[in-house]
Order: structure tokens, then C-alpha cells, then sequence
């Protein structure tokens, strides 16, 4: 399946490389992500996989920039830094990675100390997304995190001391037993290690993870929407008050410090995934790796691109995904592409804003996104 | 297995094996029986086929004379039929009549038929209200009752408490009651003899222009419309121009004949017998249960038979499609359904709500019921009724206008007063729950008529209750009240003054048209109640808060608030996620197309349906 990408690029066209690293120590019980605990023997063996189908995809991005390259997972700081530090020289010598790209690694706190972080930030991994979650020891419990407070402070510091000056730090409220003053609490002591980026997700049920089962079950409580709300609203009033530039949905950062990644998402910009179950997409053509690593790399082992499945996106469908990907980031749409007593009642009920022709959704609208998408793109 | 149900069509026709064309009339008996649900009218219906060799055992099926797959499920007899069956060279014919209260009409009809009853109580329950209830239908209708207690090989059963009880009842000797086990068979030929000793031959004149009651009238696709008879004067010849008196229609009659049990051809049917005849038309609405069939032109009879009522519905109900494209099927189910059932009334209604659908008029819950179940499973639609409620009758002035829609029901002050319907009810329970009987009467605005004690432990009671109150759900309330004890009957006893009001339901201040009912000003509250915290558990948080109101008029009686959703975000949306995020949106958005929209409010259709339902008895009774 290479149709798609074997078009011309043109000479300008700026892309974006994931690149997913499967293993982790645990299995968290809320997470959906395609990641395994217990594979670690197959790290040698997948690592060798992932250079090999960059080089098989390679053909097909000659010519596209390479601005970002993102290392996600799973855990990929649980490989030596000597094998993340190859793999980022074997991206480079196969495309044409900018050098002043962002390169980001996700990092668990457990997995990291100050020589294994001066390591990858020499290899050129020049931002770190640390998986912090809380710092609340009854929410990391509830999440079944298996690290401590302390050890996001340790392994911060730690970065710091490296000299990162890109870190970001990955929170997650709304989990059962957290309160708003917990909440607080915990955004307090990110704000205290001041990274230049903070994330904060609303805790997502996900039906196919064990949290999923159990809330089916009616093991354990759904997370409060209400709840989350105030929660959100707590996020957005600490972190603008502490310099964060609310950003998209679920993302803050001290200005400058957007991560140019994601916002490739975001804005529609090509980008290659690489590895397990990884997802690619390009002027409306979207395919995505086989998930099971054997698979995968079994596939890649024998030549060939591990596709699992593909879409065109239609005109409507791109429209729909152009529509709520730019009110996430918070650039909204134009007014001219809604009705205007469409969007009317969303303004005067304070969802909306607009700003000199654009539909930007406010703090309130944010946490309604889903609603603003449907209602400013029809219902037929 | 027999599969037919479709009447005389199809049936292989034998040589007649006996005189049917015999004018003496003194070797024929017309019976039927009257039994409460479950007492086992259908059990030792089978025996008879069994005893008479009527139906030999390798063509026996458990309720034999239960033809629609409705009947049998439900265990009731929602068509009379009538049998013929041959002993001891008597012509007996059996006459089954339906069992529930929503066709007592019906029901006089088939006992108009008849010149005597088996009275068939359980010998471990006793009497119920309905066998009461049949009972005073068939003195009435002069019958000869012939008392028999049934299941009296049940360890529960207590025949000599029941056979006292009964003599009790009727007044006559305890050794006039037969005892019989119609499961076994135990007793059958005895009161076989009984009824041929019993019940009285009929009478008539084959001189005398002809006079048929229809006592029951059916729609077959083959044949048209099938009716049953009982010729009272005269004769019907097999192929005739007939004339029916009430609705003044004629037509060529093709076939006359009898059940024995399967329909066999006759030449004619004459004074005193039983039979169907295959009437030549094709909408049952020109031939009618009560009517008086008689011959065209000048040999016909100039008077009909007495007793003869249009069938008129008591509880009304709208029927929607829930899918709101369905209204041309369901139009077409309605027009095919009407051709087999005469009782069955409908007009177009819009709903703001529920769109476009049908106002319908039923005899009572139960048949409102089966109606509906016979168009979700006959015709293969899913539907919505909103909450079945009685007619009005609205005066003005020196006019009267007709109300069976609440949204049809005047503003106050726009009238000078309303009738209701009422019923005359009979309650039979054991005297342990009486206290709870007469309670939940008193609760219903019931006026007490008389009470009597049936034994030391059984007690009937009389009571004038609102038909609405009926319909509302005072058989649960009953059953639950006398843990299960208690039974009803009822039959219609005219109009009475009422204090009625109209209850709307508003959303976010729109009135919603399906929720809107008519009920008694002591109800309009706990109704407004119920209905605003039903609505509240199943509207679905929106944008903003929705005030969820029951009003009478400007006044609020209820009020409940689904206070505004404030989250519906994916928090992550990263390159893997876009994809099934796109998915998602589309899914909400077709969930979103199928909502009702009321005002501003969006109501999803399965919150209709939930709270509409009403726990009405019909329900409930069906499974009893």
C-alpha cells in the first residue's frame, strides 16, 4: 500500500515522524494505547524492524522536510539511550530531518536519571514529555501508576540538571478518589517544577481496558463530567495565571513552547508513523501499521510495508476533521463557513467567540467541543 | 399439526354425516361455557371434541378451538367459534365465547346464541369476578346454567367449599353440580348428559321469514367476510341474496355450513341451528356483531332480532410509528387490520412531537393491546402509543362534543361542564384483603353499590368507579393490593359528572402534545409528578438547563430541571486518534438525526416510549 505516498512531493512539503515504541513495565488500567508489559525481549529484535521500515518508507517522503520527530509509546525510555541514540541517527541518515527539528522522547519518570538524560539530549533528543499524571499518591494509586510523586520531582530535576530546557509535563485528572483541592494541589507542584509545557487530560473510559471492564462491571465509578468541568476550569484559571498559554484542548505552554509535533496533527500536516499500529496520514489519505508487534515486525522482515488498513478521507469527512481539529487548537473556523443563526445562540450563550470572523470556543465551549462540531456542521 | 386458521376456505369438504337439514329441533342443544381465565374452558373444550369423537386423537391439539397464534399465547378467546358436536344422535352446539371483560358485548351475542351455560369453576379458586360477571350476562339472556366445578383432582382443590359457594350463588341444589377434571376427562360424559338433560331445545319457525344473529364476524383473505349465526326464524339457505338489517347492505351468499370441527358445507341452516356463512362481502364493517341477517326483498323479515349495538370504543389511544417514515405503512396495517376487527376505530393525528400517526379508539386495555401487538407482529412495525385515556362527552350550551383526544379538551371556562364514563364493577376477593379492595375503590372515586358475602372468606363487592380510573392502573394496583387474589369485571354504566382537567408536560416551556392527558383534578398532580421525574431520567442533558414542567393551564404543578451537560470532549486527539474520533462525531450526529426535536430540546425516541409506558393491567393480565 503505497499509492498514496507515492505521489511527488513538492518541494516544500513539511512532515512530521512518529515513531512507536511498544514496551512498557506495566500495563496502566485506563490506558488504550498499543503497548505491551512483558515483550521486552523483542525490543533488540523491533528496533532493527523500525530502522528497516523507515528505510522501506522512505522512498515515498524524498524530498518532504522533516520538522518534528516524536518518540512515543509505551515506554521508549526503557531502551539504553545508545539504542534510542542510533535509532535517531538512522532517521536522520535515512530523511531529511531539519536540524533544528523537534525531537521529542516520552519519558517515564522510573525509567530516567541524570547520565541516561544527558545521553539522549546529546543523542539530539532535545524535548522531553514526562508522564507525571499527578502528584497525589491516591491518584497515581487509583491509576495504577506505578512510580511516586517524589519520582517526577527527582527525575525533573534531574532533566534540568541534564540541561533540558523543553520538558513537558503529562497530568491526568478526574480519576476516582481525586477532589478539586487534590487537583489543585497537584497542579501547584507542576507549576513549582516550572516545565515549559503542561498537559492535562481528563481521565477517558476507555471500554477495552481493564478501568473499562470494571466501570461496565460497576466495579468502580464512572468519572464525573461535572466534575472534570470544574476541574478543566481549575487548570485553565492556575495555568494562565502561572504564565501557560492554553493552547489546545488539553495542552498549556510558556509561549514559544507549543510542541510543533502535535501541532502537525492539529493543523493537518503530513506525518509518517513508524513502528506498531503507528498512524500515517497525508493530503487526506490516512493508514495505520498492523498493532501486534510480532506481526509487524514479521511483516517488515520480509520486505514489506506493514500496512494494516487505510482511508481516503471525502470532502465531507475532511471537512469534519479540518472543523474540529481547528477548534481544538483553538484557531476556530471562519464565520463564513456556518450559517449565522447557526452560530448565533453558541455566542450568545458563551460558547463561542468571534473574533474578527473567526469562531474560536471559549474555556466553557472547550469542554463542549463535540456539541459546537455537530452543531456547526449540521446534523444531515 | 393443523396449521389453518383461516376458517372454511381451505378445509377439505366431506359428505354431510348427518340429517343437518332436519327440522325438528328437539335433538339439538346450544351451549357454551362460562369460565374465568384459566379455569379451563379451553381444556375441557378439547374434551368434548374428544368424548363426541369430534376430533380424534391424532388430530388433537391443546386449545383446539383457539385458532390465532394471540389466543393461544395469551391463553384467551378473543373470537367466538362455534362447534358442532354429535352424541347420542344430539346435534350440540358448542358456542365459544371470548373471555375478557373489553368484549362483554360480544360476548351477550354468543350467549344470545345459546339456550344454556356451563358455569365452570376452578374447584380450588372458586368463583371470579369475570365468571360472575358472564354468569349475570347469561341469566339474563335466560340461559339455563348448568353448574360444574372443574380440577377437582388438584390437591388444592376444596369441592365441597366451592360446591356450597356456588349453590349458594344460584340458588339451587349442591347435588346439581357436576364435578369434572376436564384435564383428565374425569366427569366430561356425565355433564355431557347433564347439558343434553338440561338445556332446553331452541325454538323457531322455518315458516317464518328469516331472522340470523351474527354472533361473531370474521375476515378471511380467501372468502371475505365469515359470519356465524345462529338462526332464530326461518331458514338461510346455502346460496341466497341476503340483507343485513343494520347496516342495510345486501349481498350473494356463497356458502352456508358447521363446523364439526373443521367447516363442512350445508344446503341450509334452519331454526335452532348453528353455523357460518360465507357472506359474499368483504369488509366486516358491513356485517356486524348483534346485527340480524334476513333474505332480500319481499320474503325477508321486516323486524331484527333485539339487542343489536354499534361497537364503540372506550379508551382511546395515539399510535405512532416510531420510525416517523412508517406512517404510510402503518396506514396500510390500520386499513388491513380494520377488515377482521369491526371494533377497531382510527383517524389521522399530527403530534408536534411524535408526528404523524393515528388517533385510534379501542373496546377496552386489552384490546388496545392486542391491537398494537397485532400490528408490531403482523406488520412488522415498531410503534409509539401514547397513554390510553377514556371519552368525554363536553357540554355547551344545548351542544355536545365528543372528546377522545386531550388535545382536543377545551380550555376551562370554555364549556359548562364534562361527562366522564363510568363503569359498573364487581370485585370478588378474599376477605382477608377486603379493607385493601375497598380502599383502593374509595381512592378511585368509587361509590360503593352493594357488597355480599360469597362465604365466610369470600366477598363480592359493587362498585360505580370513573372508566378513566380503570384505565389508569387500577388492575395493578387491585392485584397488588390482594397479593394476586382479587378479580375484576366490569361493563359500562353511562356518564357521570367529572372535575376534570388537562395536564400538559412542557420542556424548556414547549408544551409537549403526547403527554398532554385529561385526568381527574385529584390526579392531575401525583400524574404531573410522575411524569416530569420520569422525563427527567430520560431527557438527556443539553446545552443549557431544561426545565421539565407539568401544568394545568398557566399553573405549574411539577417541576424538575436537567441542568445542563458541561462536558463532551475527547481529551486526547493526538495522530492515532483523529481517525476514530471523525467516527465518533458521525455516530453522535446520526444519533442526533433521529432525536425529536421539541422547541429547542432534543428528545431521543426511546424516552417516548419509556415515558408513555404505562403499567395499564392488560399487561400484566396476560401473563397472570
Amino acid at each position: 500500500m503505497t499509492e498514496g505516498a507515492g505521489g511527488a512531493s513538492p518541494e516544500s512539503e513539511r512532515a512530521g515522524i512518529y515513531v512507536h515504541i511498544p514496551f512498557c513495565l506495566t500495563r496502566c488500567g485506563y490506558c488504550d494505547f498499543n503497548a505491551y508489559a512483558g515483550l521486552d525481549h523483542l525490543a533488540p529484535r523491533y528496533l532493527r524492524a523500525v530502522v528497516a521500515e523507515a528505510g522501506l518508507a522512505a522512498p515515498s517522503w524524498d524530498g518532504a522536510r522533516v520538522e518534528s520527530v516524536f518518540l512515543g509509546g509505551g515506554t521508549p525510555t526503557m531502551q539504553t539511550p545508545a539504542d534510542l541514540a542510533a535509532l535517531l541517527e538512522h532517521l536522520r541518515a535515512t530523511f531529511d530531518v531539519d536540524d533544528d527539528a523537534e525531537i521529542t522522547t516520552e519519558a517515564n519518570p522510573d525509567t530516567v536519571d541524570e547520565p541516561k538524560l544527558a545521553a539522549l539530549l546529546a543523542a539530539g533528543y532535545g524535548r522531553l514529555s514526562m508522564g507525571a499524571q499527578s502528584f497525589d499518591p491516591v491518584v497515581l494509586a487509583s491509576l495504577e501508576r506505578i512510580h511516586q510523586p517524589e519520582s517526577v520531582r527527582r527525575a525533573f530535576d534531574a532533566a534540568r540538571r541534564a540541561g533540558y530546557e523543553n520538558v513537558n509535563l503529562d497530568l491526568i485528572y478526574g480519576a476516582e478518589g481525586e477532589t478539586p483541592e487534590s487537583w489543585e494541589h497537584t497542579l501547584g507542584e507542576a507549576i513549582g517544577l516550572a516545565p515549559e509545557h503542561i498537559s492535562a487530560y481528563a481521565l477517558t473510559v476507555e471500554p477495552a481496558t481493564p478501568l473499562g471492564r470494571a466501570v461496565a462491571a460497576g466495579e468502580r465509578p464512572e468519572p464525573d463530567g461535572d466534575l472534570q468541568a470544574d476541574m478543566f476550569a481549575i487548570a485553565c484559571e492556575l495555568l494562565g495565571g502561572a504564565g501557560y498559554r492554553h493552547y489546545e484542548v488539553s495542552n498549556w505552554a510558556k509561549p514559544g513552547f507549543e510542541c510543533r509535533h502535535n501541532l502537525g496533527y492539529w493543523e493537518r500536516r503530513p506525518y509518517l508513523g513508524i513502528g506498531a499500529g503507528a498512524h500515517s496520514y497525508r493530503e487526506n489519505h490516512r493508514w495505520w501499521n498492523i498493532r501486534p508487534p510480532e506481526e509487524y515486525m514479521a511483516q517488515v522482515e520480509s520486505g514489506r510495508l506493514p500496512v494494516g488498513g487505510e482511508e481516503r478521507l471525502d470532502p465531507s469527512d475532511a471537512y469534519l476533521e479540518e472543523v474540529f481539529l481547528k477548534l481544538r487548537i483553538l484557531e476556530g473556523i471562519p464565520a463564513s463557513w456556518v450559517d449565522e443563526d447557526v452560530a448565533a445562540p453558541f455566542i450568545e450563550s458563551g460558547l463561542l467567540e468571534d473574533e474578527f470572523g473567526q469562531l474560536i470556543p471559549t474555556e466553557r465551549g472547550m469542554l463542549l467541543l463535540n456539541e459546537l462540531v455537530l452543531a456547526l456542521t449540521g446534523t444531515n | 399439526m393443523e396449521k389453518s386458521t383461516s376458517g372454511p376456505v381451505r378445509a377439505p369438504r366431506r359428505p354431510v354425516p348427518w340429517d343437518v337439514v332436519t327440522t325438528d329441533t328437539s335433538h339439538i342443544r346450544n351451549f357454551c361455557i362460562v369460565a374465568h381465565i384459566d379455569h379451563g374452558k379451553s381444556t375441557l373444550a378439547d374434551r368434548l371434541l374428544e368424548v363426541t369423537h369430534t376430533v380424534e386423537g391424532r388430530a388433537m391439539r391443546a386449545q383446539y378451538l383457539d385458532k390465532m397464534d394471540l389466543e393461544r399465547e395469551r391463553g384467551i378467546t378473543i373470537k367466538a367459534q362455534s362447534v358442532r358436536l354429535l352424541n347420542d344422535g344430539y346435534e350440540l352446539n358448542l358456542i365459544d365465547t371470548p373471555g375478557h371483560v373489553d368484549f362483554t358485548y360480544e360476548v351477550s351475542r354468543s350467549l344470545e346464541a345459546c339456550e344454556g351455560a356451563v358455569l365452570l369453576v376452578d374447584a380450588a379458586q372458586g368463583l371470579e369476578a369475570q365468571t360472575l360477571a358472564n354468569y349475570h350476562l347469561a341469566r339474563d339472556a335466560g340461559l339455563v346454567i348448568v353448574p360444574a366445578l372443574n380440577k377437582i383432582d388438584l390437591p388444592a382443590a376444596e369441592p365441597d367449599q366451592r360446591s356450597k359457594e356456588l349453590a349458594d350463588l344460584l340458588d339451587c341444589d349442591e347435588a346439581d353440580i357436576l364435578r369434572v377434571s376436564a384435564k383428565s376427562g374425569e366427569g366430561v360424559p356425565a355433564l355431557l348428559q347433564a347439558v343434553i338433560a338440561r338445556v332446553p331445545p331452541p325454538v323457531g319457525d322455518p315458516e317464518k321469514p328469516l331472522q340470523a344473529l351474527i354472533f361473531d364476524s370474521m375476515f378471511d383473505p380467501y372468502r371475505g367476510v365469515i359470519t356465524y349465526v345462529r338462526i332464530k326464524e326461518g331458514r338461510l339457505p346455502s346460496r341466497a341474496r341476503i340483507r343485513m338489517f343494520a347496516t342495510r347492505v345486501e349481498s350473494e351468499a356463497e356458502e352456508t355450513g358447521v363446523n364439526a370441527p373443521d367447516p363442512t358445507p350445508v344446503d341450509s341452516l334452519g331454526p335452532g341451528e348453528v353455523g357460518y356463512l360465507v357472506t359474499g362481502l368483504k369488509d366486516v364493517h358491513h356485517a356486524k356483531v348483534g346485527d340480524t341477517i334476513t333474505l332480500a326483498g319481499k320474503h325477508g323479515a321486516t323486524e331484527p332480532l333485539p339487542g343489536y349495538r354499534e361497537p364503540k370504543p372506550m379508551v382511546w389511544s395515539g399510535l405512532f410509528p416510531a420510525e416517523g417514515g412508517d406512517y404510510s405503512d402503518l396506514r396500510e396495517a390500520l386499513d388491513r387490520l380494520k377488515l377482521s376487527d369491526a371494533a377497531l376505530h382510527y383517524e389521522p393525528e399530527s403530534s408536534m412531537a411524535l408526528g404523524f400517526g393515528f388517533r385510534c379508539g379501542f373496546l377496552g386495555l386489552l384490546h388496545m393491546d392486542i391491537v398494537k401487538e397485532r400490528l408490531e407482529r403482523e406488520f412488522d412495525l415498531e410503534l409509539i402509543a401514547t397513554a390510553p385515556n377514556v371519552e368525554f362527552q363536553v357540554f355547551k350550551g344545548d351542544e355536545v362534543t365528543v372528546v377522545h383526544n386531550p388535545a382536543e379538551m377545551p380550555e376551562a371556562g370554555e364549556y359548562d361542564r364534562i361527562e366522564e364514563p363510568i363503569v359498573f364493577a364487581t370485585v370478588i376477593t378474599p376477605a382477608d384483603h377486603l379493607g385493601a379492595v375497598l380502599e383502593l375503590c374509595q381512592s378511585r372515586r368509587g361509590e360503593m353499590v352493594d357488597m355480599k358475602y360469597l362465604t365466610t372468606e369470600r366477598v363480592e363487592v359493587h362498585y360505580v368507579l370513573p372508566l378513566a380510573e380503570i384505565v389508569f392502573d387500577f388492575f395493578d394496583a387491585l392485584k397488588s393490593g390482594t397479593k394476586g387474589y382479587a378479580s375484576l369485571d366490569y361493563e359500562p354504566w353511562g356518564y357521570q359528572d367529572a372535575k376534570l382537567v388537562r395536564v400538559d408536560v412542557l420542556l424548556h416551556g414547549e408544551p409537549v402534545d403526547a403527554f398532554s392527558t385529561i385526568v381527574h383534578r385529584d390526579r392531575a398532580y401525583p400524574y404531573g409528578k410522575q411524569m416530569v421525574e420520569r422525563l427527567k431520567e430520560l431527557i438527556p442533558r443539553q446545552l443549557f438547563d431544561v426545565a421539565i414542567q407539568a401544568a394545568i393551564g398557566s399553573k405549574i404543578i411539577a417541576r424538575e430541571t436537567v441542568k445542563a451537560k458541561r462536558k463532551d470532549v475527547t481529551a486526547k486527539c493526538y495522530g492515532g486518534d483523529i481517525s476514530r474520533k471523525r467516527k465518533l462525531l458521525e455516530q453522535q450526529k446520526k444519533g442526533k438525526a433521529r432525536m425529536r426535536r421539541v422547541g429547542r430540546v432534543d428528545v431521543p425516541q426511546e424516552a417516548f416510549i419509556a415515558a408513555l409506558r404505562v403499567d395499564d393491567g392488560s399487561s400484566k393480565e396476560k401473563k397472570k
